[in-house]
């Protein structure tokens, strides 16, 4: 295979293998797949309100899919995302509800307290693993219990709204709402802040000195160290910055979806963002397809649920196969090319 | 305040033995040299199958059988990914992960036709402390399976010098398999442990990390079965804390305390620094 049939091979087989795998899904429960992918297009993609929803999903997922990729272009498996994105939305949440400034200027602000939030919480496994060496992975998956545990407690104590009917922040005030992208749907312009990040990573990872070094890390530790690369400067920044990434897509989600911090904000978006950024290659351009696509399944799959009878939750046994299927292509793809024996 | 201490002390045991038994399971398979960071999942298929089982037979002692057999199941799934395939493991067990959670939540709507928790099932009873006990005999028995049994020094090899192993004329990728398969089994014990043990029924979410506590126990207690299961009891014990203290005091944050066993876990996984090291050939496929 040259490069450009493996560049199509992955994201199309990758779509192959969710159909057959979604078609399964429907006829375990008792639905023809013509039925099932009807209520799940329809309900994606079937109106203006649709599209806005499928659209609102897949900026919420992009922006932690990209945080993952980061980190995993470095080498370091960050499945803390689900937090980072919570810490991120509570920042902005609480400082939104006491903010009095211009407009544009709070918006400003709750993102900045959204990257401050989420980055610090991924500083927090950074930091734990270039200082101590402590194993990523669990350090980032523990946080997420953390960050719930303690989202929990301030917006049912401290932060709670005044009015609130559960544990919730109070309304920010409408002019510290993000514009709104497709008027009469909850899509903002929180998309468009989401692809310009994926241009700038996709550059910055590519075309800079901190993105080689990155990859380098990533890639060939040994080899990064001895030409001088700093790893546990790498490590801390690159969890850091993973963090901050999701840290803005919470408080987007507060500032341009909910207009509110709660602690149900997240179904799982950072989760179904591992498989997002690995479904996308870890290339952020080829994440944005992937994240539209993981969106159509978010949006479509309530409403598959809904008229087909297809329980929602397939579409996570899916996302799991195909990691996992993904997992195996690499070797596979690796071992047609003779690079492995 | 002595039944305090008892409540405390009974709590520790019955809140550190899932865990327990994940951790043995996760000490088997990196021992082996594949790191099972899908253990999270394996429990979570475990305790769902383990109330179906229990539901349609009314019997929860084939709950546990199928709870076991459910976890060997994914575990065979991912040596087999990690064997025959030569994938990434953490990427493979991140999938595992996805798929047990996703399934038993597709499961549940599906069979009990309710999303969030099943229907209450037979369970265990006041008999479940036989497995209480039953995880401190298996720890005992698997360190001494791993360092005076011939059987034990191949899994290790397998895990420090896979080529050794071929030299030894044994097939290190079968040894792997087979641990994997025990680590699956394990995890899924303790999982059908905390659906039809503890409780007796399951519900989405219910594993709560336990099987990534139980990686941070392998790590803490340095690979060895009962290292692990002394960092299992405190884990336990800061869980049981936190039901007990909620109880005593209330001026106590009660949700911010939930927080207690993940942070002992984090605060044990950084203070094992330059002390231990893992299995030399460990997450690398052979």
């Amino acid at each position: 295979m040259n490069r450009y049939t493996r560049a199509f091979a992955g994201p199309l087989g990758a779509i192959a293998l969710i159909v057959v795998l979604m078609s399964l899904a429907m006829i375990v429960a008792g639905t023809s797949p013509i039925d099932g992918f009807t209520a799940l297009f329809v309900g994606a993609l079937g109106g203006r309100n649709e599209i806005g929803e499928t659209l609102v999903a897949t900026t919420a997922l992009l922006f932690p899919a990209l945080g993952i990729c980061l980190a995993f272009r470095a080498g370091l498996f960050n499945i803390g995302a689900e937090g980072q994105l919570l810490v991120g939305a509570l920042c902005a949440g609480a400082l939104g509800a006491a903010l009095t400034v211009p407009g544009p200027l709070g918006i400003f602000l709750m993102l900045v307290a959204g990257a401050i939030g989420g980055g610090m919480w991924g500083a927090i496994a950074g930091w734990m693993k270039a200082r101590f060496g402590a194993n990523e992975i669990i350090a980032t998956l523990m946080l997420n219990f953390v960050a719930a545990a303690f989202a929990l407690e301030l917006v049912s104590g401290p932060l709670r709204g005044p009015l609130a009917a559960g544990a919730e922040t109070a309304w920010l005030e409408p002019k510290y709402w993000l514009p709104a992208l497709l008027p009469g749907t909850r899509l903002s312009i929180a998309l468009l802040f989401a692809l310009a990040l994926a241009v700038l990573l996709q550059w910055v990872l590519a075309r800079t000195v901190f993105g080689y070094d990155l990859r380098a890390s990533g890639e060939a530790p040994e080899a990064a160290r001895r030409s001088g690369i700093n790893l546990g400067r790498i490590t801390w920044l690159a969890l850091t910055l993973s963090g901050a990434i999701a840290g803005v897509g919470g408080a987007t989600i507060v500032s341009g979806e909910l207009h509110r911090f709660n602690t149900q904000l997240s179904p799982g978006y950072g989760f179904t963002a591992i498989a997002v950024a690995l479904v996308g290659d870890l290339q952020p351009l080829w994440i944005c397809l992937a994240a539209f696509g993981f969106g159509i399944l978010e949006s479509g799959g309530l409403a598959m649920q809904a008229s087909a009878q297809v329980p929602k939750d397939a579409i996570h046994v899916i996302e799991g196969l195909i990691i996992f299927v993904l997992a195996a292509r690499r070797y596979v793809a690796t071992r047609v090319e003779g690079t492995l024996p | 305040m002595t039944e305090l201490i008892v409540t405390l002390i009974a709590l520790t045991l019955v809140k550190a033995t899932p865990v327990i038994y994940a951790a043995l399971g996760g000490v088997i398979s990196e021992r082996s040299g594949v790191i099972n960071i899908g253990l999270e999942g394996m429990m979570a298929a475990g305790a769902f199958f383990a109330v179906v089982a229990s539901f349609a037979t009314h019997s929860p002692v084939l709950g546990l059988v199928a709870g076991i057999g459910t976890g060997a199941a994914f575990g065979y799934l991912l040596a087999f990914a990690a064997t025959r395939f030569k994938v990434d493991q953490i990427v493979a067990g991140t999938g595992i992960n996805l798929i047990c959670a996703g399934g038993a939540a597709y499961g549940l709507v599906l069979l009990f036709n309710q999303p969030g928790a099943s229907v209450q099932v037979a369970s265990l009873g006041d008999k479940y402390w036989v497995l209480v006990v039953a995880a401190f005999v298996l720890a005992a028995a698997l360190q001494w399976i791993l360092y005076r049994t011939p059987w034990g020094l191949r899994i290790r090899a397998s895990g420090e010098n896979p080529s050794a192993v071929v030299s030894a004329g044994l097939d290190p990728l079968r040894l792997r398999t087979y641990a994997v398969i025990m680590s699956g089994a394990l995890a899924g014990l303790g999982g059908a442990f905390l659906s039809i043990g503890e409780l007796n029924l399951y519900s989405d979410g219910m594993t709560a990390g336990r099987g990534f506590i139980a990686l941070a126990a392998v790590i803490f207690g340095r690979w060895h079965p009962l290292g692990a299961t002394v960092a299992c009891v405190v884990f336990g014990f800061f869980e049981a804390l936190q039901y007990v203290l909620q109880g005593q005091i209330a001026w106590l944050p009660a949700n911010a305390m939930q927080a207690l066993p993940y942070i002992a876990a984090l605060v044990a996984l950084a203070g094992v620094t330059g002390r231990v090291r893992a299995p030399a050939a460990d997450g690398v496929p052979f």
